[in-house]
């Protein structure tokens, strides 16, 4: 077994990777915030679609997205770009997760210019203060790795979900935790999950999610096929969302569901073990609802290719087919396609995926860290 | 004054070409095309698992932005197996007269090799924009965009306006500003004038200059750099207005455009499924 390193921050948490994230509180300080990460070494920002209105009814929601992802255990400390006295209360949050966190409102410094060059001062500052941060030998325990899939194909349920699958059972039978996303692309699947539950309790609540969400596509009066599954799902040859479901499923394994969870619900979850989150099928926004529940790594699977990644976590990439690895080579870590060639079997595949995770927890980069990407979104729910 | 005339007899008071994601999985990659060769890109959440009016609703967006007479060639990136598929969107833009190229990152083969056809893009592009003389720019030809309609300021500044022979355009009043400049742009506003209260910070927009006019003196303090004009009396302000309109149309940049604000906001009509 690897022994695994990793950076021990003062709540109790562990992290992968030791970033100063440069997070805007509302839309009006992204360019702020951006400016201030494009100027300082090591600095990380992401931008969102957030206005901050008044009296908004998703704001509990982003709260807990925006703090839960800023105390995620891969950041070593935020400076949270804010316009005035209003952004104090999610700068309290964040540091009430035990988080370092750092305001600078743009209305004591004149607005963007001012608050840039204020900014880059204390970012410099935070950077310094964590850069030499040591890596220690970390408790297997503290990991949390997030399952997800996008653009999937008629693959995705025959080579890398369920090699991932396996990787994620040595995971959880190893005293790590696993989270299954995207509820809608469980659909189908539920009573499968419910089954493996560690509790009665907990399978009703993993039946429940996804009928609450079934039920909520029909109060909409919308058809969910035509969104799910998508147009690339179906070039794939995937048919309906219960294939793709079914499909999906198989990246959690066979372990115990010992949990549903609520998006970006804080993390990570006690005791460790095999969790739903209750996202939506978007690529980004699960990703940031699971890094914002504590996952230090994403494990993403994919069929059509895509070069998804986030600011503070690494995703790692798994193809269901050789030929889109060969096309994306740049985007995609590793091939579950060679499962079809004989190259590897589903259990070969999975023990490489489960090293390249620990790999991957240990300092070794994914093509979504070389290539700086960092998508961000936030879900919303009322409209 | 001159303008950008463009195809469909509309013009342009800036030149912009846009590069534009499809979906927030190709954002990265706009970006990056945008930083390499010098052109707009929005940044942006949405594209997939959207349906029934959302779907639509999005999709109009984008292409509002995109044809917006500011914006005289587009570069589309798409992933590829996104729900707002970026041939498509590319088709409907092309089909209301506009210039496009198209950019897939799957059919391209990754993310370096989509760059490098975008920033290619890009660059026949802009050529073909640069070869085009501005013309003297007429008076109805100016569509000026107001943020909020239900501001107290609002009648006499639509008047004075009017009055310069521009057209105004004003935005549903339940939308936020962030949103109801995306819904500006489409409408074909060149210009938009943001009139903001108290504790809302200036926004900008990718391929809008933003004149954003303070209404509480105390957020024009605090945020002075960020602002076009302060919060003085209604006659003084709506004259300074017409002014800074007059201006922008000249090329003079805005607050916004020097701090290279782009907020892009859409309003969601239903969930992410």
């Amino acid at each position: 077994m690897t022994e695994l390193t990793g950076y021990r921050r003062a709540n109790g948490t562990w992290g992968v990777r030791n970033h100063l994230l440069v997070l805007p509180a509302r839309t009006a300080a992204n360019r702020a915030a951006e400016e201030i990460a494009d100027a300082v070494e090591g600095a990380v920002a992401v931008t969102h679609e957030w206005e901050g209105a008044p009296g908004d009814p998703d704001a509990e929601l982003v709260a807990r997205t925006l703090t839960g992802f800023a105390a995620n255990p891969n950041v070593g400390a935020v400076l949270l770009v804010g316009i005035d006295d209003a952004d104090r209360a999610l700068a309290g949050a964040i540091a009430g997760r035990g988080q370092t966190v750092h305001l600078v409102a743009m209305a004591e410094h004149g607005g963007t210019a001012g608050t840039v060059a204020a900014g880059r001062e204390i970012a410099e500052r935070l950077r310094a203060a964590i850069a030499d941060w040591p890596r220690e030998p970390m408790p297997i325990s503290a990991l949390a790795v997030g399952l997800e899939c996008g653009g999937s194909d008629a693959l995705s349920g025959i080579t890398a979900n369920p090699a991932l699958g396996i990787a994620s059972d040595r995971l959880v039978a190893a005293g790590a935790t696993t989270m299954l996303s995207e509820v809608p692309e469980l659909v189908g699947a539920e009573e499968i999950l419910a089954a493996r539950a560690v509790s009665d309790e907990v399978a009703r609540r993993m039946v429940a999610v996804v009928h609450d969400f079934e039920r909520a596509v029909e109060a909409l009066g919308v058809d969910i096929r035509g969104a799910q599954p998508t147009p690339g799902n179906i070039d794939g040859g995937l048919t309906t969302i219960e294939e793709k479901s079914l499909g999906a499923a198989k990246k959690a394994g066979n372990a115990p569901l010992t949990g549903v969870i609520e998006f970006a619900a804080p993390g990570p979850p006690d005791p460790p073990g095999l969790y739903v989150m209750d996202t939506p099928g978007h690529d980004i926004e699960q990703m940031v609802g699971l890094v914002a529940g504590g996952c230090q790594i994403v494990a993403f699977t994919t069929g059509r290719g895509t070069p998804t990644g986030s600011a503070i976590a690494p995703c790692l990439k798994i193809s269901t087919n050789t030929a889109i690895f060969e096309r994306m080579a740049g985007d995609i870590d590793l091939d579950a396609g060679r499962i079809l060639t004989g190259e590897e079997t589903l259990q070969s595949m999975g023990d490489r995926i489960h090293d390249a995770l620990l790999a991957v927890a240990n300092g070794e980069t994914t093509a979504s860290e070389r290539r700086g990407n960092r998508e961000f979104a936030i879900r919303r729910t009322h409209y | 004054m001159t303008g950008h005339p463009r195809p469909d007899g509309r013009f342009g008071v800036r030149d912009h070409v846009l590069v534009l994601p499809s979906v927030v999985c190709s954002t990265n990659a706009a970006e990056r095309i945008a930083r390499e060769s010098g052109a707009v890109a929005i940044t942006h959440q949405h594209g997939c698992l959207h349906v029934g009016d959302d779907l639509r609703h999005t999709e109009r967006a984008l292409i509002g932005t995109a044809t917006n007479p500011n914006v005289g060639a587009v570069v589309v990136v798409s992933l590829g197996c996104e729900t707002i598929q970026g041939r498509r969107l590319a088709r409907r833009i092309e089909d209301r007269g506009q210039r496009v190229a198209f950019v897939g990152i799957q059919a391209e083969g990754g993310t370096e090799r989509a760059v490098a056809a975008g920033v290619a893009a890009v660059g026949e592009l802009r050529a073909v924009l640069d070869a085009i003389p501005p013309e003297p720019l007429p008076a109805a030809a100016v569509t000026v965009g107001i943020d909020r309609p239900r501001d107290p300021l609002a009648p006499a500044l639509t008047a004075a306006l009017a009055g310069r022979g521009w057209a105004v355009v004003d935005a549903p009043g339940d939308l936020s500003a962030a949103e109801s400049h995306v819904a500006l742009a489409a409408a074909g506003a060149q210009v938009i004038v943001s009139l903001r209260g108290p504790g809302e910070a200036p926004l900008g927009f990718a391929v809008c200059p933003v004149i954003a006019v303070a209404r509480d003196p105390a957020l024009y303090a605090a945020l002075r750099d960020d602002f076009d004009l302060p919060d003085e009396d209604a006659e003084r302000t709506v004259a300074d207005v017409v002014a800074r309109v007059d201006a922008t149309l000249a090329g003079e940049p805005t607050a916004s455009e020097r701090r290279g604000a782009r907020d892009f906001v859409l309003r969601r009509l239903a969930m992410t499924m």
